[in-house]
């Protein structure tokens, strides 16, 4: 099964003396402990922010979208920006969760949990946009192909629109099911140590019972990776089905091909910049840096640069090919974005997307925790900037010069986009009081490969010539034998 | 008994199968649903019951949470004869406004009148129509209107105010005061008041007057009128600033006419030659050939040098080259013969200058017609002078005044105001508390034209009857009927004119034809002849003035709201973009793009698309002083300023109108200037920037069309020479689809030139999808922009007939704005030089594309195609995402962003801004489309083909038994235009004028906008042929448009 012995140039995956009870202890103590101030602040902030996020949407559903600043030129301004960054920031988690599971990287178990959980949170926020950007919101189930008394009445299954409604759908469904069944263990570790009543009931309930048997535990394994197995070609298809909505347009700026794989590096580029704001808070206001390495964010801002060239890439791929094709309309679009009166979005993009992560190839950079934190921030801006540069300045200077427009946001949809904020954030204040924020059965499945004490205690191996290393493991079957020296500490 | 059989028909007694299988057959036609055996053998029908139930349950409640308010409607307790509901009723009119004339027929459905269109019988406008004429329905409704007779400011009676007013007219000098007359019963009547009050004057006044021209004709032919100007016989026009196709005179005939010479087709390529001189930019400069501009002081020295050039050959010295280059040629031109000039000075001796110039050049007789002169202007300037004169006096005891408003539109409102104070007995007829009514003691509301019975004569010999379309809404009462009572009359005005009408016509049936009709004219063609030019043309030459080295401005009238009046409370119109700048809701001070940049208010990529406007303040030379926002207008000449009538309202003439510093513009009129004789439209000015800014509606931002296949435009001469230049153009913008991308070994390489077959191949190729063969009707339009001379009166006619919301300023410069046709206007040329500016106007609307982007991107099939090639949009089924509007590449989805008109199912939420709110007060509510959805909150919506009138012509057919006749039915926009550039039919029936038009006629000038993104729309335009030497707008050395993104 499990490699037993890891080599020692590799960076221990867990930090200081652990061994499983402090495992335990490290990440259910805060669940069980009164959270601290800096929790509260931040969840009334949080709770501030989504109540004027729903007064905002209150105020366009009441009113009507006149409320906001889009147009007979530019249909969509900030509310499908939104969605489109949402929805990326989501794939980081189940990219993590899924492809990172399948490829065996062992890394992503300090991550993981918490990545998975920004997945589901931003889905959710992602989902009010195309919801609430609707004219008639009451009206919107009518998307759903559900049975009806209109005769024949089914959806328009041409529109890219109904797409997204079955891609997001099932993206959330299947995500919210893997992020749980990887919590079940969690939870009953929880239940096990709970001291009250309420907490052993509460947490009885949500581990189903639990047992920790070798049956659970296989059963388990099948199941995430079943799960893992059908995320996979999700994490490509979600925003591989939202670039459609531009894609298969007859908008300049919006017809093009490149973006699926565009959508998606782009889409991995952000969510990883969002996985990396949340770590390095999380890490530090709940003491688990021990879990949650400089090693960790090294491999995530390792894959923001590749995403973000891979990004760079698809933006000179389209100046290319606007020049390349010549053809009239893509190359007054790229002229627009370029020169016209919205450059200052498409600068702050290359600026934030192609130039910025390229910093991440000094190694002291790509290891420093502040830098790590600032440029999380800065690619995500970018990645806005990207997702607005395609969908305003596509449309406000389209075929007709005449129809030309220009647009900003007002306070309602700048409200609606602080509300996400606050859902977002609300949900995830609460799930880092409640929730293990590292997934405690995976750190103890790396823990005695990959612990930083347990890779100490390998050290007299390291050693050995030879042919006495090979004399010992061929001789020695039994695991504690070979890991003798690790155990001799306690 | 019981075996006895009862048998319906022979052929249930002979029982032939057919017959019986019909008669089972209880539903004849399909049903929506499947009732196959399938669905009775379904594996879990039982099961799924609760599901169906559970999500109807939810749906109901869903559904009737959103509950519509209760409306109230009161059903008739006698039934009126005429009405049947559901069928509308037609009564030709005559429109009339001062000297503003339009024969109609009023459309009414269950008792009021809904939409004007114009009455095609009478040979002077054909059917046509303006902005106004369309946007007229809405005054009878506005909620402005007096609702009774005033006196000192409080509600009386007629009884009351008929003594108190004979009593206070005898005695004192008076004056009776109205605008140009057309009504000859009026006329009448005037006469016998005056020759009861032989105390009393009648004056005629108007705010925008000709008097000028009236004293010039009067000095040079003897006759204090107008003479009748046939354009479409002229095959050279030359005009001195005067905007016949927007606002002088009587824009409706002359576009019509005017229209004649600017149709051209390959098969016939005739096109006449226009010249325009102009100080700033109108919309006949726009459809001009040559279009030449001169400060306004100016125009007098272009009129001697052209009449010299036309005389003895003399070479002009004019302030620049290209006003030279053009009076040179325009004089050759004219001297060709059926040339004709007009001049829109209103000064004496410039027109005494174009009458000898008509003279020379042989006109009168040919292009101007002396023998039926035209009666639509009659004021003159002087005698309202010496009437202030006299009130100032105090040696004036009474005045009454109809149809003017002079404390708001002379030059002096003031001094007419403290004059008007003097006088013990004033009255005012207006429909509203205007500035003037609000100064009278008296106020005796005149009908609407909607309300009243009447006539006018437009010309000598021709007339057009008015007949009410509906009771009067007010306590109010005709004009003629006060006149007649306080001339002790006993007859009612309605019995006046129909005994004057009767003896005229000579009988019962003629005059029941003339009601019917409306029109009372002539046989045959209208009689043309001259007139001897008797008039001192080297004195006028000697009087006419020099031009000043001052910035100058022009008090011009807007297209939509003219001099104000009623216009300027009538939210239609003053939502209707400016057809140059594009603007909305207010006025502005046009100025050229270089002023601009000395104004610190330069145009360019940037601020183009920024709404607030750098603020001047402009001082006139009597001292008026305002601050305006600035409009950058390219082809205003860089010394004048433009600034339109009709703003800067009292709040009482209506909310939409009411003006102060925030809102409702500044008026104009006081920087006319009187020189004694006449009033002159212009003034000299000096500007100075100011910090401020203020936001200017506008529905364009960017004027150019960036030398895209938007746009057709060729020369004559290219097009002479080779008549398939459009068509090449057009193979090789589709060429990808339609040939080969390479060559083949031995074959020439061909250039891609559009026939039938790559037209066929294009639409195969095009698409992935199989194409649809459409059977039956297919409907199609043709917009030609050769005659669209861009004024407006379709967007009106649409709005009208297909209750397109007003949005108001707010929305309006959020580009919320809903008009489903709206016209896009471009600019090609040098900015700094305004002569370079060319100008083309393009009408767009929904293309109903046959493959349509709008349709497959809707979630919901909210817009799909009909079988007849109708892109349609379910309202109901809508919710609003508006990916159908981003995806539609014309941008001509409009979605109903806010509340606009209360159909929305939430309470209290509509949208309310102060100005238009009228438009949703029960009473305005009265002037909607009933056969027309209102469209509520959250709905997209678009040009439907009027779909409305398409259902009603096909129904009409069936009914009569007949296919549907070409030109059964017209779209709004296309009965609304004056120049008829708009043609709609069955592009499947091959008789028909469309069919005929795209397949031949005008094959050489057809195209398609944006043909190669394969929507394939319904509608096609006619390319512009401009008979001028260049176009500068594909040449970027000649168009720097192009380079400075303005």
């Amino acid at each position: 099964m499990h490699l037993k012995y890891e080599s020692f140039i590799r960076e221990p995956l867990v930090d200081g003396d652990k061994t499983y009870h402090q495992v335990s202890e490290d990440i259910i103590s805060p669940i069980e402990r009164k959270p601290g101030r800096m929790w509260y602040v931040g969840f009334v902030f949080s709770l501030i922010l989504l109540g004027y996020g729903l007064f905002s949407v209150t105020w366009a559903v009441y009113w009507g979208l006149g409320t906001w600043g889009v147009n007979r030129t530019i249909g969509w301004g900030w509310d499908i920006t939104n969605f489109v960054w949402w929805i990326g920031i989501g794939h980081a988690g189940t990219l993590i969760s899924a492809i990172l599971l399948l490829f065996r990287q062992g890394w992503r178990t300090g991550v993981n949990r918490a990545a998975e959980a920004m997945t589901i949170f931003a889905v959710m926020c992602a989902g009010q946009f195309p919801i609430f950007h609707m004219g008639r919101v009451w009206d919107g189930f009518w998307v759903l192909p559900l049975p009806n008394t209109r005769g024949t009445l089914w959806p328009n299954f041409d529109s890219p629109l109904l797409w997204d409604v079955f891609a997001i759908s099932t993206y959330f469904t299947v995500s919210l099911l893997f992020w749980y069944s990887g919590l079940v263990p969690d939870f009953a570790l929880i239940r096990d140590r709970a001291t009250t009543k309420f907490r052993k009931m509460a947490y009885g309930l949500a581990s189903f019972g639990w047992t920790g048997t070798a049956k659970s535990w296989q059963r388990a394994e099948a199941l995430w990776l079943v799960l893992a197995g059908l995320s996979t070609p999700l994490v490509l298809s979600v925003h591989t089905i939202v670039s459609f909505d531009f894609a298969t347009s007859v908008i300049p700026g919006w017809h093009t091909t490149i973006f699926p794989p565009y959508f998606v590096a782009g889409a991995v580029f952000s969510g990883f910049a969002m996985v990396n704001t949340l770590l390095v808070l999380t890490r530090k206001i709940l003491h688990l840096e021990e879990y949650i390495t400089t090693g960790h964010l090294e491999a995530m801002n390792k894959i923001i640069l590749l995403t973000g060239s891979i990004v760079g890439v698809a933006y000179i791929t389209e100046l290319f090919i606007a020049w390349y094709s010549q053809s009239w309309g893509e190359q007054a679009a790229f002229k627009w974005r370029i020169m016209g009166p919205y450059w200052w979005s498409y600068w702050a993009m290359m600026t934030c997307n192609v130039v910025s992560p390229q910093l991440f190839w000094v190694k002291k950079l790509r290891r420093n925790v502040p830098f790590t934190f600032v440029m999380s921030i800065v690619v995500n801006i970018g990645m806005w900037f990207e997702r607005f540069v395609i969908i305003v300045t596509s449309t406000y200077r389209d075929w007709i010069p005449g129809s030309w427009s220009y647009y900003s946001p007002t306070w309602p949809e700048v409200g609606f986009y602080l509300g996400t904020f606050g859902l977002f954030f609300t949900c995830y204040f609460l799930f880092a009081k409640y929730f293990p924020v590292v997934a405690v059965h995976e750190i103890k499945f790396v823990l005695k490969t990959s612990g930083d004490n347990y890779k100490r205690s390998m050290e007299k191996l390291e050693t050995q010539s030879e042919d006495e290393f090979i004399h010992i493991a061929t001789t020695h079957h039994d695991d504690d034998h070979v890991l003798e020296g690790a155990g001799a500490h306690h | 008994m019981s075996q006895k059989q009862y048998w319906s028909g022979p052929e249930e007694l002979n029982r032939i199968n057919s017959q019986i299988e019909v008669a089972g057959d209880e539903f004849k036609e399909e049903l929506p649903f499947d009732l196959s055996d399938g669905i009775f053998n379904a594996t879990t029908p039982r099961r799924d019951f609760l599901k169906f139930l559970g999500f109807s349950t939810l749906a109901a409640t869903l559904v009737a949470s959103c509950e519509m308010p209760v409306r109230r409607a009161i059903p008739y307790a006698i039934k009126p004869e005429d009405i049947v509901p559901g069928v509308p009723n037609y009564y030709a009119s005559t429109f009339v406004d001062g000297g503003d004339y339009c024969p109609i027929v009023i459309k009414t459905r269950d008792g009021r009148p809904i939409k004007i269109e114009g009455n095609e019988m009478s040979s002077i406008t054909m059917g046509g129509t303006s902005a106004r004429v369309q946007a007229s329905v809405l005054n009878l409704y506005d909620k402005a209107r007096i609702r009774h007779p005033y006196a000192d400011g409080n509600e009386a009676t007629f009884d009351a105010i008929d003594k108190m007013i004979k009593e206070g007219i005898s005695g004192k000098a008076g004056y009776l005061v109205t605008a140009s007359l057309l009504s000859p019963t009026t006329k009448e009547i005037i006469t016998q008041f005056l020759a009861k009050y032989t105390n009393m004057k009648h004056i005629v006044y108007d705010a925008y007057s000709y008097s000028g021209m009236l004293l010039a004709n009067e000095a040079s032919y003897g006759k204090r009128t107008l003479p009748s100007y046939h354009f479409d016989k002229a095959s050279t026009i030359v005009s001195i600033g005067a905007d016949f196709l927007g606002t002088w005179i009587a824009p409706i005939e002359y576009a019509k006419a005017y229209a004649q010479g600017r149709k051209i087709s390959a098969k016939n390529m005739k096109l006449s030659k226009h010249y325009q001189v102009e100080a700033m930019h109108t919309i006949t400069g726009a459809a001009a050939d040559h279009r030449a501009t001169c400060k306004p002081s100016e125009m007098g020295s272009v009129a001697v040098a052209l009449y010299n050039a036309v005389t003895t050959g003399a070479a002009p010295s004019l302030p620049s080259a290209n006003l030279n280059e053009l009076v040179k040629k325009a004089a050759a031109d004219l001297k060709k013969g059926n040339g004709l000039v007009v001049g829109s000075s209103n000064d004496v001796n410039i027109q005494t200058v174009i009458n000898a110039i008509n003279d020379a050049i042989g006109a009168n007789g040919v292009t101007v017609n002396w023998t039926v002169t035209s009666n639509y202007k009659q004021g003159v300037d002087k005698d309202m002078a010496d009437m202030i004169a006299a009130m100032e006096a105090g040696s004036v005891g009474s005045v009454l005044l109809h149809g003017v408003n002079p404390v708001y539109d002379y030059l002096d409102g003031k001094k007419f105001a403290a004059a008007l104070a003097k006088v013990p007995v004033t009255v005012s007829f207006a429909d509203r508390l205007d500035e003037t009514a609000q100064k009278c003691k008296y106020i005796v509301p005149d009908h609407n034209f909607l309300e009243s019975w009447g006539d006018a004569e437009p010309k000598p010999g021709y007339y057009s009857l008015m007949q009410p379309g509906i009771s009067p809404l007010f306590k109010t009462r005709a004009i003629q009927d006060s006149l007649l009572i306080w001339a002790g009359a006993t007859q009612s005005y309605a019995d006046f004119w129909k005994d004057y009408w009767m003896k005229k016509l000579g009988g019962q049936e003629a005059f029941d034809k003339a009601l019917q009709d409306g029109i009372v004219e002539p046989a045959g063609e209208m009689a043309n002849g001259g007139a001897k030019f008797a008039g001192n043309i080297s004195d006028a030459i000697g009087k006419v003035k020099k031009g000043g080295s001052a910035v100058e401005l022009v008090v011009y009238q807007k297209i939509a709201i003219g001099t104000g009046g009623a216009w300027s409370n009538n939210p239609w119109l003053l939502e209707m973009p400016d057809p140059i700048t594009r603007a909305t809701w207010d006025n502005y001070v046009c100025v050229s793009p270089k002023r601009a940049k000395d104004l610190d208010a330069e145009l360019n990529g940037f601020s183009e698309v920024d709404s607030k406007k750098r603020v001047i303040t402009i001082k006139g030379s009597n001292g008026y002083t305002v601050n305006l926002p600035v409009v950058v207008v390219p082809g205003m000449h860089n010394d004048v300023v433009a600034v339109a009538v009709g703003f800067g309202r009292d709040a009482k003439v209506g909310r939409a109108a009411a003006s102060d510093a925030t809102k409702g513009g500044k008026n104009a009129f006081p920087f006319m200037n009187f020189n004694g004789l006449t009033m002159e439209h212009h003034s000299d000015v000096t500007l100075t920037k100011t910090e401020e800014k203020y936001d200017v509606a506008l529905t364009q931002t960017h004027n150019s069309y960036e030398a895209r296949p938007v746009v057709h435009e060729y020369t004559l001469e290219e097009f002479q020479k080779d008549p398939n230049v459009l068509l090449k153009e057009r193979g090789a913008e589709i060429a990808e689809f339609t040939h080969d991308p390479w060559i083949e070994e031995g074959k020439e390489a061909k250039e891609p030139m559009l026939d039938t077959n790559s037209d066929e191949a294009f639409r195969e190729h095009g698409t992935m999808y199989t194409n649809y063969k459409y059977e039956g009707v297919k409907w199609g339009m043709s917009i030609d922009l050769n005659t669209c001379t861009g004024c407006g009166a379709c967007v009106i006619g649409c709005m009208a007939e297909n209750n397109i919301s007003v949005v108001g300023k707010e929305h309006v410069l959020k580009m919320h704005e809903m008009h489903w046709l709206r016209i896009d206007r471009y600019f090609s040329g040098m900015p700094n030089d305004p002569d370079t500016i060319q100008t083309v106007f393009q009408p767009m609307l929904c293309q109903h594309c046959d493959n349509a982007p709008c349709e497959n991107v809707c979630p919901v099939s909210a817009t799909n195609h009909s079988s007849e090639g109708l892109n349609q949009m379910a309202y109901n089924r809508c919710i609003g995402t508006k990916y159908c509007a981003n995806n539609c590449p014309y941008k001509v989805r409009h979605f109903n962003w806010m509340d606009w008109n209360g159909a929305d199912c939430f309470d209290d939420n509509l949208y309310e801004d102060g100005r238009r709110d009228d438009v949703n007060d029960d009473l305005t509510r009265m002037v909607l489309n009933p056969d027309v959805t209102v469209r509520s909150r959250g709905v997209m919506e678009k040009c439907s083909f009027c779909v409305q009138r398409l259902q009603d012509a096909k129904l009409s057919a069936k009914k009569e038994g007949h296919p549907l006749k070409d030109g059964a039915v017209r779209t709004a926009c296309q009965q609304a235009c004056p120049s008829d550039a708009i043609m709609f039919g069955n592009v499947k029936d091959k008789d028909s004028k469309i069919a005929k038009l795209r397949k031949d006629e005008q094959l050489e000038r057809t195209f398609y906008v944006l043909e190669h993104i394969h929507t394939l729309p319904s509608i096609n335009y006619l390319a512009k042929i401009r008979n001028t030497e260049e176009i500068n707008a594909l040449d970027e050395n000649k168009n720097e448009m192009l380079k400075y993104h303005i």
